[in-house]
């Protein structure tokens, strides 16, 4: 090797990578070459102010309190999300506020909407005596009494249950969860009332079974809130 | 960013060393893991020395750099220590995590001027006392703290905390021919700013 190509490895020579077969005729030359042995003497003391350098310095005494703030800060995050994604989406506080609000306004229009078409259609009835479209048939009813006798069973039982698990709901949740069942009652009221009163409108029917199966619909998801399945 | 897959356990001695102590360690680390900051301050002090020095050589000698990179690398030890997992010294551990974190950040900063080591400086050094070794050992902190990045990124952890070249070549994203390209810059750099080359050129006659 020559003396160019050796000085090129000094540096893995100081610091022994390299393999025994280069190491020995680049130490050969090492021995008898001034320039690189000056070289190899200038690495070493390198080398050694390197490894001299102190391994430890002590940070700033603020560093700690600093990591620890960050530290517990995101910890309290972390559990804050941590409570809120426990329960499945619709179970969650605002979901269900939001659900119910919308349960509610649904019924709030459905029951204008069929205030209305009650009149209407009453009045269509009146005018068109005999219509089998907007009047139900003794046999509708006779099957819808039947419905609501199934639904308000239900409905027992599911509120029931439901006065004995409140406690494990939030609070809030129990509170938009009452206002919703009364309006949905409110409904149901309404609905009835105007059945009383035409008792031939069938669309009048299809609109109290239809609260009924909100009101047990809201009932069930509520009861198994409070199971968190 | 790859990291090491043939970490040595070597970069430096360990804060604890007898069996005890690492027992010690090893159960520091596993309440810390289950949630127990004052485990995880016992962890901290045990390495943040040492953490910090390299974190400081690291960034050029700048010491507000070096402690928010430091306070960076403890609490993302924290975030992770589920994945520590001891095929490495906990202090290994850091080391890597510390040149992570600082490549990570490297890639998100824009350049800032370096504040070098004062030669006034003397309370980064443990017993602040001045002696002809402490000066000696400033000169050299300035020295490397005045390499380019490259040059010192290599020289800090090859010379300085005993990284191999393999090592530094992935945690750097780098080959290993590249790391030696760094090393034997960054030495002949300090070898020029510390008086060695003028020496040299002396002895040579030149």
């Amino acid at each position: 090797m020559t003396h160019e190509v050796i000085r090129h490895l000094l540096d893995d020579y100081v610091t022994g990578d390299l393999s025994d077969e280069v190491r020995a005729p680049v130490a050969d030359h090492v021995a008898v070459c001034a320039i690189c042995s000056a070289e190899v003497e200038s690495l070493q003391r390198i080398l050694e102010r390197a490894a001299d350098l102190p391994k430890s310095i002590d940070p700033p005494a603020e560093a700690w309190s600093n990591i620890r703030s960050t530290i517990l800060r995101e910890e309290k995050a972390a559990e804050s999300h941590t409570r809120s994604i426990a329960r499945p989406f619709w179970q969650r506080p605002l979901v269900l506020g939001a659900a119910a609000a919308v349960v509610v306004a649904v019924l709030s229009s459905t029951v204008t909407a069929l205030y209305l078409n009650s009149r209407s259609a009453s009045a269509l009835a009146q005018r068109t005596p005999g219509s089998a479209v907007e009047s139900a048939t003794p046999a509708t009813l006779a099957q819808f009494t039947v419905e609501e006798n199934n639904y308000l069973r239900q409905a027992s039982a599911l509120q029931d249950l439901l006065d004995q698990q409140e406690a494990a709901l939030a609070p809030e949740t129990v509170a938009q969860l009452k206002a919703s069942l009364r309006t949905i009652d409110e409904a149901i009221l309404e609905a009835r009332n105007a059945l009383a009163r035409d008792p031939s409108n069938k669309l009048l029917v299809e609109m109290l079974s239809a609260n009924y199966k909100q009101k047990v619909d809201l009932l069930r998801r509520s009861t198994e809130m409070t199971r968190g399945t | 960013m790859k990291t090491s897959a043939v970490a040595s356990d070597n970069i430096g001695p360990l804060p604890s060393t007898t069996a005890e102590d690492k027992a010690a360690t090893l159960e520091c680390i596993q309440r810390a893991q289950r949630g127990d900051v004052d485990a995880f301050e016992v962890l901290y002090r045990e390495n943040a020395g040492r953490v910090f020095a390299l974190c400081i050589r690291l960034k050029g000698g700048d010491r507000s750099d070096a402690t928010e990179l430091m306070q960076d690398v403890f609490i993302k030890a924290w975030r992770r220590l589920e994945t520590f997992r001891g095929d490495c010294a906990f202090s290994s551990w850091l080391h890597r995590l510390a040149v992570n974190t600082m490549l990570e950040n490297a890639r998100g900063d824009h350049r800032r001027s370096a504040r070098v080591l004062s030669m006034e400086d003397t309370s980064l050094l443990p017993g602040a006392a001045r002696s002809s070794g402490i000066d000696l050992r400033l000169e050299m902190e300035e020295a490397v703290a005045s390499l380019p990045k490259g040059a010192r990124m290599a020289f800090v952890l090859h010379d300085v905390e005993g990284y191999q070249h393999q090592e530094i070549a992935e945690q750097l994203s780098v080959s290993v021919g590249t790391v030696k390209a760094q090393l034997h810059r960054a030495r002949r750099l300090l070898r020029e700013r510390l008086g060695e080359e003028g020496r040299r050129k002396g002895e040579e006659g030149l």
